[in-house]
């Protein structure tokens, strides 16, 4: 199937994570791993910029919840940017968006965190 | 037939035996050359067919050359003791070739037999010994060296002029008619053979391939036989075989001289291998090693025992005090089964030794610590290491640790033996990965089928009978077991609830927290909540059940008959249809999955929908997997055609659209497997008057 892939940048004191492809039961651990990395190394203040994902699954949406508390825990947090229409969707019928921050652009969530600091 | 063949060689043998008996019996003396002649004829041919047999049983005992020596020594001294116990018996009966006492000839002829028998077995050992572990076929001169020794002892009978059977004055004759000399004939012959038998005595390649211990005990057994052997041979003529056979006698004496020379020659050869005695059983202790090895290759399933029998084999192999076993993993590598080394202090050689470039991923190294130790603050317990990669297919996995405590280094020696080994170990270490593998994937496949057979016992046998309500479920499995959950519940005689729910993630995990889903919404049906009561409850109980990483989203709704409605509440779930006179409706209405937050924002956000039910009306409620259904394109299936299917076919019967949908699926997505599980639940509302 699809391949999954996830890189990691830095701005200022955000990292952000490239995710791109398929986000599903298999490719799940990928984006454990970088989470895993994240908290290695402290920086609980994240960014996942969705542009070029093409589709999430239920195990893929479970990252996020894994992690979420940990982050928040150590006055960070995860945000989601740059959705596609039918990838948001899929969020939005779970009720993330209730949960989770979502913006349109990982520039708008660079943002929010700068703010509040 | 080896049996038959067997039984032949004896009936020569004895056939042979008895006829010379009786010859013996009927010309107990020989008068005449002729009688002489034949009586040696039949002692060659009881002695040739006796070794026949004798060679057969020696065969099978040639991989244990010592213990042949050491019966043909025995054989050896028996016959010693036989000439001297006899001599001394018959001392007045010396030269009495005329006497024909039948006593002393019987008895002569039984001793006749057993040094026939005895000269057989020990001539059989040697020639078996010389030409054991032979490269080239040694038997040409074997067989010349044989001839001889027939001439020679023939020669000796008839010709020489020691020779004891002096009532033959015939035997004159025959030198004067050759026109020879005696003794030159006979000495010639003498020393053509004992040539010959030097020539043969440098076959020890055998010894070669004794351990130092057995090669000890041939030294000592090397002595006693040629001291036997020497006995032997320059002990006085023995005269009752002398009397019975010359040529007898006389080959018995070859025989000894055969064994004096070949004995001192096996003695000198074993003396100045001696030394090299330790290497050479090391060589074949890492044969034998290697041996083991690959036999364990095809048996060991478990890695972790491979590691063991690893380090103990290249232990002895290396001959050193120390070893391990390193395997690079994603982070580094890992230590295994250190011997002779804690594993902490394995840990710290390897990392300095791979971290500063001192090993090669594709060539055996010697380290010499000595240095290093000192530079890297390393503990000064070890003196020299040789680190071997272990590689497959020119991929490094890891590498074979073996070091030494003493001053006394590794050599080039040791690294090559260490490197074979370390090869042999790499692919037995492979294989048993890749064994593990494929094990895993069938435990996997069997956790799998477990999954699915617990999925399939969850879901209801039968759907609630209403005759207001037309009811179908389906339910297609993906090929890996998600965790789909529909199920029906009856409140009261005119109230039925209806669950329909997807577990996240995917496997057995999943397929467990959907029976626990299963449990909590069964229990908690039966008491009279609300849908949005219901599912607050249901949320609450998975608190503290279920994983963080996990979720689920479900839709709950409770059908009333009498009142004509469908009232439910959504969490995360997928979108309900309410389908009206050929059109459709998607409810939304608020809600969080469950699992996805405890605190009261699940409570604040769910909302609960009621809907009045009509004639005809219908309700799908459905799992994502009909929505993210995909084709060969990676496209999805959408909402659009399945709203559109629903409200084109609204006049058809619950089973029918359902039919209709999954063919329209099964067409889009044609070779595509499939995703994930399909659920799908449709109520139609039918209207009784």
């Amino acid at each position: 199937m699809a391949d999954f892939n996830v890189e990691k940048r830095e701005v200022g004191a955000v990292s952000i994570l490239d995710v791109k492809g398929f986000l599903d039961a298999h490719t799940a651990p990928n984006l454990e791993n970088a989470f895993n990395g994240l908290i290695e190394d402290k920086e609980y203040k994240v960014v996942v910029n969705f542009n070029e994902l093409q589709y999430i699954s239920s195990a893929g949406l479970g990252v996020f919840m894994a992690y979420v508390e940990t982050m928040r825990e150590n006055n960070g947090d995860i945000k989601f940017a740059n959705l596609k229409e039918e990838v948001y969707n899929i969020f939005d019928l779970l009720g993330f968006p209730l949960l989770y921050e979502f913006f349109k652009s990982e520039e708008k969530a660079i943002e929010k965190y700068n703010q509040v600091k | 037939m080896i049996k038959t063949h067997h039984n032949r060689k004896v009936e020569y043998a004895i056939i042979v035996s008895v006829l010379f008996f009786v010859f013996k019996i009927v010309f107990p003396i020989y008068s005449s050359s002729i009688l002489l002649l034949v009586n040696e004829i039949l002692v060659l041919l009881s002695f040739y067919f006796w070794i026949r047999y004798v060679s057969d049983f020696i065969n099978f005992r040639i991989s244990k050359p010592l213990t042949l020596i050491i019966n043909s020594g025995i054989l050896t001294a028996l016959l010693f003791f036989i000439i001297s116990l006899s001599s001394w018996l018959f001392t007045e009966t010396q030269n009495s070739v005329t006497d024909t006492n039948l006593i002393y000839i019987l008895f002569s002829s039984l001793i006749a037999f057993i040094f026939i028998g005895a000269l057989s077995y020990i001539f059989s050992v040697y020639k078996k010994i010389c030409f054991y572990r032979q490269k080239k076929d040694p038997s040409f001169y074997f067989n010349t060296m044989l001839v001889f020794f027939v001439l020679t002892s023939l020669s000796a009978s008839f010709l020489s002029p020691d020779n004891s059977v002096e009532s033959l004055k015939t035997v004159d004759n025959f030198s004067i008619i050759l026109g020879l000399n005696n003794d030159f004939v006979y000495n010639t012959l003498y020393i053509v053979t004992v040539s010959l038998i030097l020539m043969n005595s440098f076959r020890v390649a055998w010894i070669t391939f004794l351990n130092k211990k057995q090669k000890i005990s041939l030294l000592v057994i090397a002595i006693v036989l040629e001291t036997l052997c020497t006995i032997n041979v320059v002990s006085e003529n023995f005269t009752l075989i002398n009397n019975f056979s010359p040529t007898l006698n006389h080959l018995f004496n070859l025989v000894n001289v055969y064994g004096v020379i070949y004995f001192s020659i096996v003695f000198i050869f074993t003396l100045i291998q001696l030394p090299t005695a330790e290497i050479i059983d090391r060589k074949s202790d890492e044969l034998t090693s290697f041996k083991d090895l690959s036999e364990l290759m095809s048996q060991v399933i478990d890695v972790e025992e491979l590691y063991e029998k690893i380090t103990s084999t290249a232990l002895k192999v290396s001959n050193s005090d120390s070893t391990w076993i390193t395997v690079n993993n994603d982070k580094g590598f890992d230590v295994h089964s250190a011997k002779g080394i804690g594993i902490v202090d394995a840990k710290l050689f390897s990392e300095t030794l791979l971290n500063n470039n001192f090993v090669s991923t594709s060539n055996v190294e010697i380290i010499d610590l000595e240095n290093i130790s000192r530079n890297y603050n390393l503990p000064q317990t070890l003196n020299s290491i040789v680190c071997a990669p272990l590689s497959v297919y020119n991929k490094n996995k890891g590498y074979l640790f073996t070091a030494r405590k003493s001053n006394y280094s590794f050599g080039e020696e040791d690294s090559k033996s260490v490197s074979t080994f370390a090869g042999f170990a790499a692919v037995a270490l492979e294989n048993a990965k890749l064994l593990e593998e494929s094990i895993e994937k069938e435990r996997l496949e069997k956790e799998l089928d477990v999954a699915r057979d617990v999925q399939y016992k969850i879901l209801p046998q039968e759907t609630p009978n209403f005759e207001n309500v037309e009811i179908s479920a389906l339910f297609t499995p993906a090929f890996e077991v998600g965790g789909d959950y529909y199920d029906f519940f009856n409140i009261d005689e005119n109230r039925f609830g209806v669950v329909i729910a997807d577990v996240s993630g995917k496997g057995i995990q999943a397929a467990f927290i959907m029976a626990e889903v299963k449990g909590i919404f069964s229990t908690l049906s039966k008491l009279d909540l609300t849908p949005k009561e219901l599912l607050v409850k249901v949320n609450q109980i998975l608190k503290d059940n279920i994983d963080k990483k996990n979720f689920v989203t479900a839709v709950y709704g409770i059908v009333d008959i009498r009142k004509q409605t469908f009232t439910f509440s959504r969490a995360g779930h997928s979108p309900v249809y309410y389908t009206r006179d050929k059109s459709s409706e998607k409810l939304i209405p608020s809600g969080i999955g469950l699992g996805l937050n405890f605190t009261n924002q699940f409570e604040n956000n769910l909302k609960e929908m009621e809907i009045k039910l009509n004639n005809n009306d219908i309700i799908t409620l459905f799992t994502d997997g009909i929505n993210e259904s995909i084709n060969e394109h990676l496209e999805e299936f959408g909402y659009e055609k399945l709203e559109s299917i629903i409200s084109d076919n609204s006049h058809l019967s619950a089973k029918e659209i359902s039919n209709k949908i999954m063919t329209s699926v099964s067409l889009f997505t044609k070779d595509s497997s499939q995703r994930d599980d399909i659920t799908l639940v449709i109520l139609k509302w039918k209207n009784l008057n």
